[in-house]
């Protein structure tokens, strides 16, 4: 059984910086497990976003040391992966009562990547780790409605890494 | 307009004034938010908590009785004393819009003092930019919206909006009932011995 693991923006920025502990209490725990996070590529740009305001979390060192990767572009001539970016802007612009055109496409790339690993056969199992509620809940739920029922899990991400601490 | 109602407004004004005070001052905030915490404290405590000094935490617990958002509880020593609740609704902008000031609002201003994401969020947002933002971070514990409808609402870089809503994630869950929701390490099957 493989899985394929999800990483949005809200878990590297709750990592903290290299020296941290709770970067590092995740760092141990993917090396234990032998994971590898998946990052949309539109969530890639938006951490390593060039600005002198914001500090700019770990990504890249996660990608250095090998347990961080960039997605492969998504395939939207695929159906299952083109309905599940469109059934996830939906699902957070009722939310919220906006027009669907109004969300940013990196929410619903998060559950678009695991879409596509899971129909092309890649993983058996999703698991999307985001500090949005609305999006992990949306990934869970459209997924559900192709198929997946069982093979889509949200992680909460400050949940994960707190759980991490203790 | 009678005589009662003229006294009310002065006290709205009066309230709204304190708060106002609150706002502006983070020591302040931040000790109205160890009291409204803690529940009925003594000044002793205070100073542990916080880690003040005697003649620095009379001072603030003396401003903050007479601006009337703490009061004596006990008058005999040690006095204790309690937050009175702060609930504070304005009504102002274009289109009369209501924002109602709350514990929240002082608790997140208070922690400006300790947590640099916070302090320079209000030095580039203002305190108004601050309630803006709490705001959205209870709508996002509550799986409303996400970090990039606020980033993309309010014209800021998404990691910027993320930066803040996870600063102020600790005031959210202190003060508003939002839930849980999601998985943690327990429900990652594929992990032997975590």
């Amino acid at each position: 059984m493989s899985s394929i693991h999800v990483a949005d923006t809200g878990l590297f920025v709750a990592m903290g910086k290299p020296q941290n502990r709770r970067y590092q209490a995740v760092e141990r725990f993917v090396r234990r497990n032998e994971l590898t996070f998946v990052l949309p590529e539109r969530v890639y740009d938006e951490l390593t976003v060039e600005s002198s305001k914001e500090w700019t979390p770990p990504v890249d060192s996660a990608i250095e040391a090998g347990w961080a990767r960039i997605a492969k572009p998504l395939d939207y001539t695929n159906p299952v992966v083109s309905r599940t970016m469109d059934g996830v802007q939906r699902y957070i612009a009722n939310a919220d009562d906006r027009p669907a055109d109004e969300i940013e496409r990196a929410d619903p790339a998060l559950a678009g990547v695991a879409a596509q690993a899971l129909v092309e056969g890649r993983a058996t199992d999703a698991y999307v780790y985001t500090t949005d509620r609305l999006a992990g809940e949306g990934a869970e739920t459209i997924l559900a409605g192709e198929g997946f029922d069982d093979a889509v899990t949200y992680v909460d991400g400050f949940r994960f890494v707190e759980d991490l601490l203790e | 307009m009678s005589r009662t109602s003229n006294r009310a407004d002065g006290a709205v004004v009066r309230d709204f004034l304190s708060v106002a005070d609150l706002l502006e001052d983070p020591q302040l905030a931040r000790l109205y938010a160890a009291l409204a915490r803690s529940g009925e404290t003594t000044v002793q405590e205070l100073m542990t908590d916080l880690d003040l000094a005697q003649g620095t935490a009379y001072a603030y617990v003396n401003r903050l009785v007479d601006a009337g958002v703490i009061e004596t509880v006990r008058d005999e020593q040690p006095r204790t004393y309690a937050a009175c609740d702060i609930d504070l609704t304005l009504t102002g902008g274009e289109d009369a819009q209501e924002y109602t000031i709350t514990p929240a609002l002082v608790d997140a201003v208070g922690r400006r003092e300790t947590d640099d994401d916070i302090d320079t969020y209000i030095d580039r947002h203002g305190i108004d930019g601050l309630a803006t933002a709490l705001t959205y971070a209870v709508d996002r514990e509550r799986g409303e919206v996400t970090h990039r409808t606020m980033a993309s609402d309010l014209d800021m870089s998404p990691l910027a909006a993320e930066i803040i809503l996870q600063a102020l994630r600790p005031v959210v869950v202190e003060h508003f009932d939002v839930g849980r929701s999601g998985a943690s390490i327990a429900d990652i099957d594929e992990l032997d011995g975590v």
